[in-house]
């Protein structure tokens, strides 16, 4: 039996043209648990909403979606309320009270059930999802993960059929994130409740999916098991074949070779191992080491050096920052990756001169920042902080940029071409009248990185810059920063995204307990972990020496295809492979 | 076997410790005793003058006080109620002259002893109520106060919910654009006043903005899981035990034997324009034992406690 049924769903905004979504046919069976991905604006969410009526947007409406055979309008609000749950992508503005008990109760009151029910039924989520040990607390005092999980939970009190999730990782960092899909995993296969779920983190959701929805503009592109899209998306060379898992982007770009085993493509790290060692046991190894062009970087002059620095917030507490030394090449892309609360952000701080050192040295341009005034600091250096939307103190974008030339005594043409320029430059030209708020969260972080980029800064000091993006906004991020550093501009950015430090850094460090433990090239940096590394790197280290991106993988799989027959000595080598594996 | 209990209790001390610090059994009953409790302690401590009153509800106040605040309770009545009561003591002989027992002349008026010992009687209620007072805001939580409230008016008390949620998450993102806004060199703690007046402003206006913007967000999680349904229900997380029971029960008792030692005139007492107390019967004796017992009622119950872990551990 479906869950739902969607048939021939069209959907248009008022006064828009052109329909947010046209002829979708779907069908979700029952306990299935089904990923819906798509570039930002594909109308994934506008999609979902629509399939509870309370959160369905207004505008015209065709086609029918069935509920159990039901349409989904005949639906009273009190069967959806508690059959169809909902669960939306910012962790903090879904809580409405104040303590976590309440929360999880909140539903079950609205239903107008006994106290003793209640109790039960919290008790029960309190159990199942870990929530003992914070389950009297304030909400205020929850981490972000928590917070989603509090959100889960209070959900399935209810007890809902289904479960609608709409990008409920975006705003959560990768532990947090994957243990929260572990958790609707969990839901899935444990309580058998139905998944729909939006997501952009494909390589943790994919292999826990059955069915993958990828649409592109208003229309259902492809819809199969998670493993089999690749191959379409590759034909199509649609940009979403960027968001997809490395081992089946490094699959399908391979798949033109003739000579690889098909299987369908690997969507794991390990399935993708074990595809690579099949490909390689039968040939020749001519080339494991890919030319590293930030090992032959002229080493220019350190920019910024700091001193074994030490901080803490105030005298009793712990140090946050424990004898940190670094130094960052002018015109270089620094990338500091690091687990959660390790010191990243407060290192960001004390270089940009917001805290102070109670001990140590921090040196901009060879000066001690002590000795530089305020004001002269700020010209010279500034910091992209973590929540792009704290930026925005103006009524539309335009205005909020203008905000920022102010102080800089130029005329209001001058500042109007500046503004422009920028916004081209990170391309949100069509929405300098908008409300800053009312942009998403991607728009948002290139709005503020515009704001920042109009301080002319020498130094740029970024605080995970690519939370919220999907792929495709990230290789815009990367080609701006690219632009940036080939002007001369240091950037020093602070990120949990392995990936993006692994493709487009020029130096990564790795932060840990207040200091950095290793600095080095990507290629080196990430060749030489075994568990914080990409996932190109951990799919082919067994192989290849220094891959780390998918067109490292891509490019020595495709030289050592393309060399000479498999005479003896690869036989050797292909020997050598399989003991390894 | 000695030394295996030390080497534990060694262990899980910082935890115990701190649990001890804020442990208060009274707290621990329902807000329906508590409340109770501190309407009848604050309403008898208003109205009794007479001095065995005074006196009991005072050693109930101050004992129950240093209970749950320690050495914060003795640093307050000392810097604060007791300066208070010797002003509140010392003003009434000089505006209020009635009485019988001239002591001497300010100037033209008398000095009554009446006067003084009616100050003094004023004094240390006002004393006492305020220690009640300190009392009251360490036990009855805001948790507490809505539950009782939510009794009253349900709706109310998820309003009530809802701004306690959104004051701090408020004042975070105040301190998030304020942090923000620093990394761009724009500090809000300096500049001239009118700079600092003008960014404040921004602040608070996009603030307005900001709350409206997630506000849409809140609702559509409230409708979506079913505010607004006809029939809503309301959840506390307090249960009414037969501890609690038994509290409310000897709770009443005692308010109305108090009561109705009040009425047959117990605690009357005459201050103008001479002293007069009633003969002190064996009812009399008994309505002070059951006041005594009210106003010791939370640290009896702490007390007992206390004694029945004791056992409990000694038989261990």
């Amino acid at each position: 039996m479906e869950t739902f049924k969607i048939k021939d769903l069209s959907f248009t905004y008022p006064g828009r043209d052109r329909p947010a979504l046209t002829h979708i046919n779907l069908r979700i069976e029952y306990g299935e648990f089904v990923v819906v991905c798509g570039q930002t604006g594909c109308g994934k969410s506008t999609l979902l909403r629509n399939l509870k009526s309370i959160l369905a947007p207004h505008g015209k409406r065709e086609g029918e979606i069935l509920f159990y055979d039901r349409p989904i309008e005949s639906i009273s609000h009190r069967e959806q309320a508690s059959r169809i749950g909902y669960v939306l992508q910012n962790p903090d503005n879904q809580i409405v009270t104040d303590k976590v008990w309440h929360e999880l109760a909140f539903g079950l009151e609205s239903l107008g059930y006994d106290t003793k029910v209640i109790r039960l039924r919290v008790a029960e989520m309190a159990n199942f999802f870990g929530i003992q040990s914070w389950f009297m607390r304030d909400v205020s005092q929850l981490s972000g993960g928590q917070k989603q999980t509090l959100n889960l939970a209070s959900v399935m009190a209810m007890q809902p059929d289904v479960l609608i999730l709409d990008e409920p990782t975006a705003q959560l960092d990768p532990i947090a994130a994957a243990d929260f899909l572990e958790t609707v995993k969990r839901i899935n296969r444990e309580i058998g409740t139905t998944i729909i779920m939006i997501e952009h983190r494909l390589e943790d959701v994919f292999p826990m999916a059955d069915r993958a929805v990828i649409m592109d503009k208003g229309k259902i592109l492809i819809e199969d098991v998670p493993g089999r899209g690749g191959k379409v998306l590759a034909e199509l060379n649609h940009p979403m074949l960027l968001a997809m898992p490395t081992p089946m982007q490094v699959y399908e770009s391979l798949s033109k070779e003739k000579d690889i085993p098909l299987c369908g493509s690997p969507v794991t790290v390990r399935e993708g191992r074990t595809w690579l060692t099949d490909m390689f046991s039968r040939r020749q190894l001519t080339n494991t080491k890919i030319d590293d062009p930030a090992e032959h970087m002229s080493s220019a002059d350190p920019i910024i050096r700091l001193k074994d620095v030490w901080f803490r917030y105030s005298k009793d507490d712990v140090d946050v920052i424990k004898g940190l030394s670094m130094e960052a090449s002018k015109g270089r892309l620094y990338c500091i990756v690091g687990g959660n609360g390790t010191g990243k952000t407060t290192a960001l701080s004390v270089i940009g001169g917001i805290n102070k050192p109670y001990r140590g040295k921090v040196l901009i341009k060879g000066e001690s920042l002590e000795k530089q005034s305020k004001k002269h600091i700020a010209d010279s250096l500034v910091i992209l902080p973590q929540n792009p939307q704290t930026l925005f103190v103006e009524k539309t974008v335009s205005l909020d940029l203008m905000e920022i030339l102010e102080q800089k005594g130029i005329t209001p043409e001058e500042k109007q071409k500046r503004v422009e320029e920028i916004a081209d430059l990170v391309e949100i030209r069509d929405l300098l009248e908008s409300h800053p708020y009312d942009l998403s969260g991607g728009e948002q972080q290139r709005a503020a990185l515009a704001k920042v980029l109009l301080a002319e800064p020498e130094i740029l000091l970024l605080d995970e810059p690519t939370k919220g993006l999907d792929n495709y906004f990230k290789q815009r991020l990367a080609r701006i920063l690219k632009k940036l550093t080939e002007n001369g501009v240091t950037i020093i950015m602070v990120s949990h995204d392995v990936e993006f430090c692994g493709k487009y850094g020029d130096v990564c460090a790795m932060f840990f307990d207040g200091n950095i433990v290793t600095t080095n090239t990507p290629k080196r940096f990430f060749s030489g972990n075994s568990f914080y590394t990409t996932a190109a790197n951990r799919m082919s280290r067994h192989i290849f020496e220094n891959a780390v991106t998918v067109e490292d993988v891509v490019n020595l799989c495709e030289s050592n295809l393309n060399a000479n027959d498999p005479g003896r000595e690869s036989k050797r080598k292909a020997e050598q492979v399989k003991v390894q594996k | 076997m000695l030394r295996i209990n030390n080497g534990a209790g060694g262990q899980i001390r910082p935890q115990s410790q701190k649990v001890r610090d804020l442990k208060d059994t009274f707290s621990t009953y329902h807000p329906v005793v508590n409340f109770a409790f501190f309407c009848a302690v604050i309403g008898f401590g208003m109205v009794f003058l007479h001095p065995v009153f005074l006196s009991l509800s005072l050693a109930g106040a101050f004992t129950y006080a240093i209970r749950l605040n320690g050495k914060r309770a003795v640093k307050f009545t000392l810097l604060f109620v007791f300066p208070m009561m010797l002003i509140a003591g010392a003003v009434n002989p000089l505006f209020n002259h009635r009485g019988v027992t001239i002591l001497g002349y300010m100037g033209d008026n008398p000095l009554t002893l009446e006067s003084i010992v009616y100050g003094i009687a004023i004094a240390i209620m006002f004393g006492t109520v305020i220690l009640w007072f300190s009392c009251v805001n360490v036990v009855m939580t805001s948790d507490k106060l809505m539950y009782l409230l939510g009794r009253i008016f349900p709706s109310l008390s998820m309003i009530f919910a809802m701004v306690l949620r959104f004051v701090p998450k408020f004042k975070n993102q105040i301190k998030l654009i304020s942090k923000s806004q620093k990394c761009i060199g724009r500090d809000v703690s300096d500049g001239t006043l009118r700079q600092r007046a003008e960014h404040g402003i921004k602040i608070i206006s996009v603030m307005i903005g900001w709350a409206l913007e997630n506000s849409i967000d809140t609702a559509d999680s409230m409708r979506s899981r079913g505010y607004g349904l006809p029939g809503r229900s309301s959840f506390a997380n307090y249960r009414f035990d037969s501890r609690d029971r038994i509290a409310l029960i000897s709770l009443i008792t005692l308010i109305f034997i108090v009561i109705a030692g009040g009425l047959a005139g117990e605690n009357n007492i005459q201050y103008f324009p001479y002293i007069k107390t009633g003969e002190a019967t064996l009812f009399s004796l008994f309505t002070y034992a059951c006041y005594a017992a009210l106003c010791l009622l939370p640290v009896f119950i702490n007390v007992r406690e206390a004694v029945v872990w004791k056992r409990l551990r000694s038989r261990i």
